[in-house]
């Protein structure tokens, strides 16, 4: 809203007050002259404080309805007083106006502070406190005749007095329904604001607070002095609450006010963020949550090349969730971190921006150093798993040997043995039977042996290279593979290693889980980058966090490569590797560099 | 050799591997023992010793389901306990203390099994 509109506004406020005072005194009607005075005075600084309050806290915040709100519930409450002029054509508006600033009471407290209904429960009670005040008006004053009150004097309300009639317990039955209605509303009013106030975090309770606890206290006033009438007890206990009721309500915008002052006291503390920033003395998180007063504020740093956010520590979190809100701090475009804060705050967008805007200037020392620390955390957990790895790797060996090419030498040196005790009492052919036997043993024994030895360290990498050493595991693989590019220069060891290790690991992975029919295998040299491509066609589904695709990573991370796995399932699984194949390192091709001139030998598994 | 007393020892022998099995069988078989079963894992070992009460127990201390260390301490609470003579393609040492802790009478490398070997760990007269 626009400063001009709100004087409009605030004019129009200050006119329906006088139009108010007008109606009382000079309305026709006969009031105690001892009451004029306390009675305008409690009206204007009602109505006036509503209006003056609502222009201000819409001018602060022309995104919330809540300033509109008050402006129309002070509008609302000058209004009545037209029923205090004494012609008929007053005295219907007076009665169907009458309770208007009661149903807007009602929605300023069940919305505050945004002035938007949230929910289902919130629509129905507010609509239900609109059609008991002027919908219900009107239905009364149509049976108004049958009730005999048409012609009657301006209702109590305006002034509060002593009724002069003697009383007596006679209601209406339709007053005591509807009133019980209307404290059936009050009381759905109070459920709700704390069950709000119950769900809300710190922050949001900050901004509730006030315009809250001010609203139940108004409005248990007001239930107050409705059981009151509905209890039937004395006028003059009626007098006292109906003041107190009227009190309230010059109290409560007061509250608020204090409430949209604060706000600006918000935005100097930005300042004092920005001095404590600079002394790095404190965490930012801790700043940032001091400044905008929400312990629950999240400060994660986002790293753009593993797609995550990270704490300061490095951890890994998810942000965002139910009740929170997310602003993003950038710098020159970039994404540096996220700010992840209660969404009561959202009500104040322009501190959050403007903390947002401060801290931005100061997160990126601390996003590297959280992005150094996610690194190193990696770089630990993949050191521990590579150690496991190759502990894994030679206990595989151990009990190989001991369970295969070890048993078959015993097999040998019993059958040896016996062979020598039978020389001289045996039959010849039952002796050379035996060694017969023991040589079938000894020769499984190499053969298991050689195997071993070529899972050990394939010699073909590093005698003849990349594609011959591919071109045999792949006529060695269990499932039929094929080669179909592979580079003719020798790379660097590491990068060949590597490479030649994520080929094998595919191939013994599409024969153990893959059921597949037939892997390619292409490898690429291009532009100092080697990419490793080996698809099958089994059934994919492949889980990349399992240990043996885990390793796999961890391998290809080692030589500062990057891996990907592709493994839809029913499609097959589709494993790249990309390497730097030129690397720091000299590469020594077939025709410059010398075999074993140590820059590219491998080094030990 | 083999005998015990007047009588021939019953060795049942207890191996994951077939051809161990099959040449220590002959092999002690042709040095006067008596064979009396074999065993591929520790369960059917225990119920075959218990069923041939043989007087010996070849036993391997790695098999395919149990420990053999286990299988030693069960075959110790039979009645009467056959004596233990653990073998392993692996050296002594490489147990540590496990074999003197286990109630097996003895232990013999697998490449070194023969009858007079199996006789000097049962303490019985070698007659070569």
């Amino acid at each position: 809203m626009r400063r001009l509109t709100g004087a409009v506004v605030a004019a129009a406020g200050l006119a329906a007050g006088a139009g108010a005072c007008v109606a009382l005194v000079w309305g026709g009607y006969t009031t105690p002259p001892d009451l004029v005075g306390p009675t305008l005075a409690l009206a204007l600084a009602v109505g006036w404080s509503f209006v003056g309050v609502g222009v201000l806290a819409w001018l602060r915040r022309p995104d919330s309805w809540t300033g509109p709100l008050m402006v129309l519930l002070g509008l609302a409450w000058f209004a009545r007083f037209v029923v205090a002029v004494a012609t008929p054509a007053g005295f219907v508006a007076g009665v169907l106006v009458g309770s208007v600033y009661l149903s807007v009471l009602v929605h300023l407290v069940v919305t505050f502070p945004t002035g938007r209904l949230a929910s289902r429960a919130e629509r129905v009670v507010v609509v239900a406190a609109y059609l008991l005040s002027a919908p219900l008006d009107l239905a009364f004053l149509l049976l108004g005749a049958s009730r005999g009150i048409a012609d009657g004097p301006p209702p109590n309300g305006l002034v509060i007095t002593t009724s002069t009639t003697a009383f007596s317990f006679d209601p209406d039955p339709v007053d005591l329904v509807v009133q019980t209605v209307i404290l059936a509303v009050f009381v759905a009013v109070l459920v709700l604001t704390l069950r709000r106030w119950r769900r809300a975090g710190a922050a949001q309770r900050r901004v509730l607070g006030p315009g809250v606890w001010g609203g139940v206290v108004v409005i248990a006033t007001i239930m107050m002095q409705r059981t009151v009438f509905l209890l039937v007890l004395p006028a003059t206990a009626r007098i006292v609450f109906t003041w107190a009721a009227q009190v309230v309500l010059v109290v409560w915008p007061v509250v608020l006010l204090a409430g949209v002052l604060r706000s600006r006291l918000d935005r100097s503390a930005v300042g004092a963020m920005m001095t404590e920033i600079g002394t790095g003395l404190a965490p930012l998180q801790d700043v940032l949550a001091r400044t905008l007063r929400d312990p629950s504020v999240l400060l994660a740093y986002w790293l753009a090349d593993r797609q995550v956010c990270v704490d300061a520590h490095g951890v890994p979190l998810a942000v965002g969730g139910d009740g929170r809100a997310l602003a993003y701090l950038e710098r020159d475009g970039v994404r540096l971190a996220v700010l992840e804060y209660d969404a009561a705050l959202a009500d104040e967008p322009e501190l959050v921006r403007a903390v947002a805007a401060g801290a931005s200037l100061a997160v990126e020392n601390e996003r590297l150093q959280a992005e150094i620390r996610a690194q190193l955390r990696e770089v630990q957990a993949s050191r521990a798993r590579i150690v496991e790895a190759a502990d894994a790797a030679r206990r595989r060996v151990e009990r190989d040997l001991h369970d295969g090419a070890q048993q078959r030498l015993v097999a040998v040196a019993l059958a040896l043995k016996l062979a020598r005790r039978q020389l001289s009492r045996a039959a010849p052919e039952e002796v050379a039977a035996l060694l017969d036997q023991a040589g079938g043993e000894l020769s499984s024994a190499l053969d298991e042996l050689r195997e071993l030895a070529r899972g050990i360290y394939p010699v073909l990498l590093s005698d003849a290279g990349l594609g011959p050493a591919l071109d045999a595991l792949a006529a060695r693989s269990p499932v039929p593979a094929t080669v179909v590019a592979a580079p003719a220069r020798r790379l660097p060891g590491p990068v060949e290693q590597t490479a030649y290790f994520v080929v094998s690991e595919a191939l013994a992975n599409a024969a153990k889980h893959a059921r597949a029919g037939e892997v390619r295998v292409a490898v690429s040299d291009e532009g100092g980058l080697l990419v490793v491509e080996v698809a099958d066609d089994g059934v994919g589904g492949a889980d990349a966090s399992g240990s043996g695709l885990r390793g796999l990573a961890d391998r290809v991370a080692a030589a500062a490569g990057t891996l990907e796995i592709n493994s839809p399932a029913g499609v097959g699984t589709r494993l790249r590797a990309c390497l730097r194949s030129a690397g720091d390192r000299v590469t020594p091709g077939p025709e410059q560099g010398q075999p074993g001139d140590g820059t590219a030998r491998p080094g030990e598994l | 050799m083999g005998r015990i007393g007047d009588v021939r020892a019953g060795v049942l022998v207890v191996d994951g591997h077939t051809s161990f099995r099959t040449f220590a069988r002959r092999l002690l078989v042709a040095e006067g023992f008596d064979v009396v079963g074999e065993a591929a894992n520790g369960a059917s070992a225990l119920s075959a010793a218990g069923a041939l009460r043989s007087d010996v127990v070849l036993l391997d201390v790695q098999l395919p389901d149990v420990d053999g260390f286990r299988v030693a301490l069960e075959l110790a609470s039979h009645e009467p306990p056959p004596a233990v003579v653990l073998v392993s393609s692996r050296a002594r040492s490489d147990y540590g203390s496990r074999v003197d802790a286990s109630r097996a009478v003895g232990f013999l490398t697998k490449a070194d099994l023969n009858g007079a070997a199996l006789a000097r760990v049962l303490n019985l007269p070698c007659a070569g």
